[in-house]
């Protein structure tokens, strides 16, 4: 039934994605990348997806203004779909890029802390997260009026009613206010997709799967990173997200880990990030996760296989805007995938020049 | 006098001979000491030289690893998070202390890297992600700017040791060419002065003596003159009364000599 009065408003939005993910880079692609001796060999292998977005850039280019430029590409073709959408599609898409948005802001909050002129920072801006208000945001001075003022205004007031108030941004670190806000964002998106009656069916399906996971990768991420800095336990509990597979006794249980040992048994009852640790396990050594061995994969790495494993099987799915987020994720892992190569050859480490993740 | 070196200008006195004979033995000591020190630095020098070298080799491969590992986080922020990190660090964690070190008198700044374990400032950056590659990359960052302070305290060390080494070895070949030729010239020249003095000296005093002998010679001869000129007047005379009155002269004269009374009398 789902699929019965889709088409009618989405079908074009769907195709032109399905369209776009077919121009993603591939295996084959992949290899050819490896074998560039320069980066203007990198920008001829592209040449075929990217085009023209890639003519403008000088002989040589470096590696960020080449990542910059697939950014472009990307944020131009997302400002297509964005522009398809209607109703409660062009809502989901809104949603995508509320995760940049939040990026963003807490930028523009770094820089309002520290007496900067914010509007420097307004290019360095995410451009999937511009918001019309966004500029407004160089207007407030100081924090309060920042707060009071100028964030209600912004689509993500919602996130910070109710859990941050502007002594908080004041006092906390910006990276927990950043983490504060994603959590509401993401436990927001998720109930967005799961009461939205336009996405029951495989929207719902697909996107609770992925949300679940991301949620369960920002609690494992931020009680790993969190060892050592004096984050507490009871604030740290605060950043979880308030669902995922994990919640709620396996986030009780990362809330009191203390160790890597305790992640990995607060993680222990679902199987994938079982398997997840069991892998990084053998490597893990002294230090905390990370890419212990130069073949071995880090935690992050295995995450991001997953996301990217996860996103790819969106499109089997039909009649569902979550193909847009599988894109976005998709090419965003293209990006760096790419910036990886590029790095690796400017810097001459071709040994390690296979760590990036291809998924078709 | 003499050559490009010259001389002090000095009044050659036996006084200023013995400052410039102790002047020479000072410059002498001052040289071979001067001499070592040189010796000293230079070697200390090509140590140095051979530590920068090394030091440039390692900080080429610490930086390669340094700069691969920013590329690792960005890899798995998937972001810039430069800003962040700049806004949010307060105090330094990696700090340097200045030391001195004496070579052979030269003070040399000596940099020591610490780090200041407790300032963590950006310790929750890329807290969502990638953290752990963030704070690796710190790490790694932190070994890189060890080299490079390790560098800069033997470019430094280089760079004064090198001014140092010219300074003395312009020393020791001023002293060697300049001040040692000209100490030994103005001792010769005061030698060759004084013995002119002398020289003239001794001829001064012949000259006085050949002109007291020639004095008393011309003294004699008029004295002689005189009384032959006596006896002569006496033999024209002949009187008696005279001759008792020359008689009893002579006895007077005979005082002063007796052989001219008898020729007087022939």
């Amino acid at each position: 039934m789902e699929g019965l009065f889709f088409n009618v408003n989405s079908g074009y939005l769907e195709g032109i994605v399905r369209g776009y993910r077919n121009s993603l880079l591939t295996g084959q692609n992949y290899s050819n990348l490896t074998q560039c001796e320069t980066i203007d060999d990198v920008k001829l292998q592209l040449g075929p997806a990217y085009g023209d977005f890639l003519a403008s850039l000088p002989p040589n280019p470096s590696t960020s203004s080449l990542a910059g430029k697939m950014t472009d590409k990307l944020v131009s073709e997302f400002r297509y779909l964005v522009a398809q959408a209607t109703g409660s599609t062009a809502q989901f898409l809104k949603y995508l890029t509320y995760g940049y948005m939040i990026d963003n802001i807490a930028l523009l909050i770094t820089g309002t802390l520290h007496e900067r002129d914010t509007r420097e920072l307004l290019e360095r801006c995410h451009p999937l997260g511009w918001f019309e208000t966004l500029p407004v945001l160089c207007v407030a001075t100081n924090i309060e009026e920042l707060y009071n003022s100028v964030l209600i205004e912004t689509p993500l007031a919602p996130y910070f009613k109710g859990s941050l108030n502007h002594q908080d941004l004041d006092e906390l670190n910006i990276e927990i206010v950043r983490n504060t806000l994603y959590k509401n964002y993401l436990e927001d998106f998720f109930n967005f997709v799961n009461t939205h009656p336009d996405f029951a069916g495989p929207t719902q399906e697909v996107m609770t799967e992925i949300l679940q996971f991301e949620a369960d990768r920002r609690s494992i991420n931020i009680t790993l990173n969190s060892f050592g800095t004096e984050l507490s336990k009871q604030e740290r509990r605060k950043l979880y997200p308030e669902f995922g597979k994990l919640y709620p006794e396996g986030s009780l249980m990362l809330s009191r880990a203390e160790d890597i040992e305790g992640v990995a048994l607060a993680v222990s009852a679902i199987a994938d990030y079982k398997t997840f640790f069991d892998a990084v396990g053998l490597n893990q050594g002294g230090g905390l996760g990370g890419m212990g061995g130069s073949d071995g994969k880090s935690l992050e790495d295995l995450f991001y296989q997953k996301e990217m494993d996860m996103s790819k099987l969106v499109f089997t799915r039909q009649f569902t805007p979550a193909v847009v987020y599988g894109w976005m994720k998709l090419k965003e892992q293209e990006i760096r995938n790419v910036t990886w190569i590029s790095e690796c050859i400017a810097q001459n480490q071709k040994e390690r020049i296979g760590n990036f993740i291809s998924v078709f | 006098m003499s050559g490009a070196v010259g001389r002090e200008p000095v009044f050659p006195t036996r006084q200023s001979l013995g400052l410039m004979k102790s002047k020479l033995k000072g410059a002498e000591i001052g040289h071979s000491l001067l001499k070592r020190k040189s010796e000293a630095l230079t070697k200390r020098f090509r140590e140095i030289t051979r530590r920068i070298d090394e030091a440039k080799q390692k900080m080429g491969r610490v930086m390669q690893i340094a700069a691969f590992s920013l590329a690792e986080v960005s890899y798995a922020v998937g972001g810039d998070i430069g800003y962040q990190v700049q806004e949010s660090a307060k105090q330094a964690r990696f700090r340097v202390r200045a030391k001195h070190e004496n070579i052979s008198g030269v003070l040399l700044p000596q940099f020591e890297s610490y780090t200041k374990e407790g300032i963590n400032d950006f310790a929750l950056t890329g807290l969502g992600k990638g953290g752990q590659q963030i704070q690796r990359c710190r790490e790694t960052y932190a070994r890189a700017v060890e080299t490079l302070v390790e560098l800069a305290s033997l470019q430094t060390a280089f760079l004064i040791l090198d001014e140092v080494i010219k300074v003395v070895n312009r020393r020791v070949n001023a002293i060697e060419h300049v001040i040692i030729p000209r100490t030994e010239n103005t001792i010769k020249y005061i030698n060759s002065e004084l013995d002119e003095l002398d020289r003239e000296e001794f001829y001064r005093l012949k000259k006085v003596s050949n002109k007291k002998q020639r004095d008393v010679a011309a003294a004699d001869a008029e004295i002689l003159a005189a009384r032959q000129k006596e006896a002569e007047r006496l033999a024209q005379n002949g009187t008696p009364a005279q001759e008792a009155k020359k008689a009893e002269e002579p006895e007077v004269t005979d005082v002063l000599g007796e052989q001219e009374d008898t020729d007087v009398i022939f």
